[in-house]
């Protein structure tokens, strides 16, 4: 054999030293090295690639569950699979039925058992929906001690919402920003943010790679403008068409929501959204306790987890409540308009009818239910 | 005949081909083609909702206006002018005042940063005679919590987009009922304009990876 074919072909015939077999284990207990070392050095090469192939074709036949359990396995392996499962039930069994624990550790992992097997808060009932609000607000009091108000309520028929931005009044102030943080509970270690503020100069049309969106200067700034973009809640939102575990979606209302409990974190939504919508947790979430906003929603606010994504909701805690976003709140120059679309008297649908409105990548056909006009 | 039978076949094939084109055709069947045409045909028949924005508007003091075909709440003034009403002090007219010798020239503060000289002064909105009151530019009354009357004198498209909603900002909630900031309620009617200031939010980490 060559020089050049050595380092190609990995050396497979010559494994007389090596360690592995098929189980994984490198003690030698599985009792297969012997004769996996006597076929390596009899076999051909071809003999070994035809091998190759077929367990390739066994594997592909088989999916999900099959691939772990279906497989041949002697005593001692299986042994030890069943006990580490065994163990994990056992866990959540003995604290729940043991005597010497305390109720609140027993309610505790009631909970968190519950919580664990719990569906998708798409296709729960209003009942569902209630329990499992009510078992994460007990949950949240048992650690901490403190009352969260955690609401489930659903979309309202009528109601379309959507939100026009005004880009010759927002002057560059960041305020929405710092009250939609502050409202939002996102993570104060990583300083995530929704909302994106972006400063374009004048005469360059609006050209976001040439915009600082990270500004500390006083503002506006000479010859600027300024420009805001967070979620958009498009009617035709490519981030819940290639979720995979459709743990995202569009609410009647309108409001593209996740359910943090249903998300795997593969960030597809985050690749598939054209306005930087969408933000990850690539840590555990932590916000001081005092700082918590306790009037939450269970697909808006509420506190999230390590490895889920997130995003502007509209303020789905307090939209739904009559009351306005808290960047439509904190906004001091009235830049930022928030209603109802199916009002015909509403005032978004004035801006709509009245206004020169544009929205953001329109071409791409993803209907964003956020429009900027100027005075 | 040959021919014929070839024609035969070639429409068979081809609406064959059409109908497993139609047939097979992924794309969802969207109720709508644009949320334009979506939000027009919804709301054909919009009854109203029971969300309401009330709650949040109880602690203001409002008062209702109705100009041409909008009505909404604006905050009401007056109890925000710190020495209204000005009649407290200003026992006599300006004319009587003037005649007094050495006397302290009062609102020296204010300084009128709006328009310029040949536009407006003091006088374009305040009356000398009745100053519990503002006047018009044809020295019509102004009841101060209607102050809006007097902006629109010039600022009538901004007047305009006010009505509508796409200018002031809206208090409390996007739900009936409406209630809009007024004119004087962001702006100081003799320096309108807004001042620069640094932002409110700064981010460390953006700053730091961007390095």
């Amino acid at each position: 054999m060559s020089k050049i074919g050595d380092f190609f072909k990995l050396n497979l015939n010559d494994s007389k030293d090596s360690q592995g077999c098929g189980c994984g284990s490198t003690s030698g207990g599985c009792g297969s090295h012997k004769q996996s070392q006597s076929q390596h050095t009899n076999i051909s090469d071809d003999e070994f690639d035809a091998a190759v192939e077929a367990s390739f074709q066994e594997e592909s036949k088989k999916d999900g569950f099959d691939q772990v359990f279906d497989v041949k396995m002697n005593r001692r392996t299986a042994f030890k699979k069943l006990t580490a499962s065994l163990l994990i039930g056992a866990g959540a069994v003995s604290t729940s039925c043991s005597v010497i624990a305390g109720d609140e550790t027993k309610e505790k992992s009631q909970i968190d058992w519950e919580e664990q097997f719990k569906g998708n808060y798409k296709l729960m009932n209003d009942d569902e929906k209630k329990e499992t609000v009510t078992r994460l607000a007990r949950s949240y009091e048992l650690r901490t001690g403190k009352t969260v108000n955690i609401s489930s309520e659903n979309a309202e028929e009528d109601v379309l919402f959507g939100y026009a931005f005004n880009i010759s009044k927002c002057k560059g102030y960041m305020d929405c920003v710092t009250a939609c943080v502050e409202e939002n509970n996102q993570d104060r270690n990583s300083e995530m943010q929704y909302i994106r503020i972006h400063e374009m100069e004048d005469g360059k049309g609006l050209n976001f790679d040439e915009a600082d969106d990270n500004y500390y200067h006083e503002v506006p700034a000479e010859g600027h403008f300024y420009m805001g973009t967070q979620c958009f809640h498009c009617d035709n939102p490519p981030c819940v068409e290639v979720c995979p575990v459709k743990a995202t979606w569009q609410e009647d209302d309108g409001i593209v929501v996740i359910d943090y409990d249903w998300c795997i974190g593969c960030r597809y939504c985050m690749a598939a959204c054209p306005y930087d919508g969408r933000r990850f947790n690539w840590s555990n979430p932590e916000i001081p306790e005092e700082e918590v906003n306790k009037e939450q929603h269970y697909l808006g606010n509420r506190l999230r987890k390590k490895g889920v994504m997130e995003k502007c909701t509209f303020c789905i805690q307090r939209s739904r409540k009559g009351k306005n976003p808290a960047c439509v709140d904190a906004c001091p120059t009235g830049a930022r308009i928030f209603g109802n679309l199916l009002d015909p008297k509403s005032t978004i649908r004035w801006v709509l009818e009245n206004k020169k409105v544009f929205r953001l990548k329109e071409d791409l056909g993803t209907e964003p239910k956020f429009w900027y006009f100027m005075d | 005949m040959n021919n014929n039978k070839y024609h035969i076949k070639l429409y068979l094939v081809s609406s064959l081909v059409l109908l497993l084109v139609i047939s097979s055709c992924k794309e969802k069947e969207e109720k709508y083609h644009s949320i334009i045409d979506k939000i027009e045909v919804e709301s054909n028949d919009y009854h109203g909702i029971s969300t309401s924005s009330g709650n949040y508007l109880e602690d203001l003091k409002l008062i209702e206006i109705t100009e041409g075909e909008h009505t909404f709440l604006i905050p009401e003034r007056k109890g925000k002018i710190k020495s209204y009403s000005c009649t407290e002090c200003h026992t006599e007219s300006l004319k009587e005042l003037k005649k007094h010798k050495n006397f302290k020239k009062a609102h020296w503060d204010i300084k009128l940063i709006h328009a310029n000289k040949n536009t407006m002064n003091c006088a374009t909105c305040h009356s000398g005679n009745d100053m519990d009151n503002l006047k018009s530019l044809t020295n019509k009354k102004i009841d101060f919590n209607k102050s809006y009357k007097l902006c629109m004198q010039c600022h009538t498209t901004e007047f305009k987009d006010w009505k509508g909603g796409a200018h002031g900002k809206r208090l409390g909630g996007w739900a009936n009922p409406r209630a809009s900031n007024s004119c004087v309620d962001c702006h100081n009617p003799h320096k309108p304009g807004f001042e620069t200031r640094f932002p409110s939010w700064f981010n460390t980490k953006t700053a730091e990876e961007r390095k």
